[in-house]
């Protein structure tokens, strides 16, 4: 039965690697923005971002960043998270990110 | 006897291989890992594609012809199974049939949604985002109780079927086994 445990080992691998991952966060970034009242509103992200020729897809929260997907200002699909209270870019990987 | 044929095994490997990259790449949340995610799923897809095709032009035991079975016989199979009093099949038995037939459309809807996602149509769009995940969920799902049903058919037939997926190769019927 050596193929089957083989089987059996990748389907081990593959759910631990699920939750060492789910342990983390669940995204590509995570965001240290203290209390929400200091948030500034997702609205002025999308106006910021209109304002430099993009066209907002879709804005969620993600590890306690601003997720965007958007169309950028060359037409290009991307994706990119910013800090609630500043509105800055962070890089992708980032941890507790401060903005 | 030859029962897999080889374009059935390398399918089977291939899209296997598929399917568990793609889960954890997807799981591990990198931006490095989405090229080889999206690529895993065009891969799956063309894999199925040509699989789908092998169904109708491909010999025998490849066939969907021959494996997939009428609702009532898959109901019967079930309740021998459960009582213990199966019969052996040398090709897929009529509950392995279809879970190929769930497993390959699954797939392929996953793969497909997964490529409308990344199109500039859908890009960023919640419905088909989520459509994906559960469609992802899905086939790791229906692996593992295709798995669960291999490692059990092998046990109550004394026969290893994971290696027959690998060499292609089974026990001959004996008086009693569906050929």
């Amino acid at each position: 039965m050596t193929t089957t445990g083989l089987l059996c080992g990748l389907c081990v691998a593959a759910a631990c690697t699920l939750m060492a991952s789910g342990a983390q966060a669940t995204g590509f970034a995570t965001c240290d923005a203290g209390p929400r009242e200091g948030w500034q509103p997702q609205d002025k992200l999308a106006a910021m971002l209109k304002e430099k020729g993009w066209q907002v897809r879709r804005i969620k929260e993600d590890g306690g960043c601003y997720e965007v997907y958007a169309m950028d200002e060359k037409g290009q699909r991307t994706e990119v998270y910013f800090h609630p209270r500043t509105l800055a870019p962070v890089p992708r990987g980032a941890k507790d990110h401060k903005g | 006897m030859k029962v897999w044929d080889r374009f059935v095994r390398v399918a089977h490997w291939s899209l296997a291989a598929c399917v568990l990259a793609a889960w954890i790449t997807a799981e591990l949340k990198l931006k490095s890992a989405e090229p080889l995610h999206e690529w895993l799923g065009y891969a799956a897809l063309a894999v199925i594609v040509l699989r789908f095709a092998w169904g109708w032009t491909g010999p025998r035991y490849a066939r969907f012809r021959h494996f997939v079975a009428a609702p009532s016989r898959v109901l019967d199979y079930a309740k021998a199974v459960l009582r213990g009093v199966e019969r052996r099949y040398v090709g897929h038995n009529p509950l392995g049939g279809w879970m190929i037939v769930a497993l390959l459309a699954t797939a392929a809807l996953a793969s497909l949604s997964g490529w409308l996602s990344v199109t500039d149509r859908l890009w960023g769009v919640e419905w088909i985002q989520e459509v994906h995940e559960a469609l992802g969920n899905a086939v790791i799902a229906l692996a593992a109780l295709h798995v669960a049903g291999v490692v059990y058919t092998s046990w109550r037939q004394r026969e290893n079927l994971a290696a027959a997926m690998v060499s292609g190769v089974k026990r001959p019927p004996e008086p009693g086994d569906v050929v």
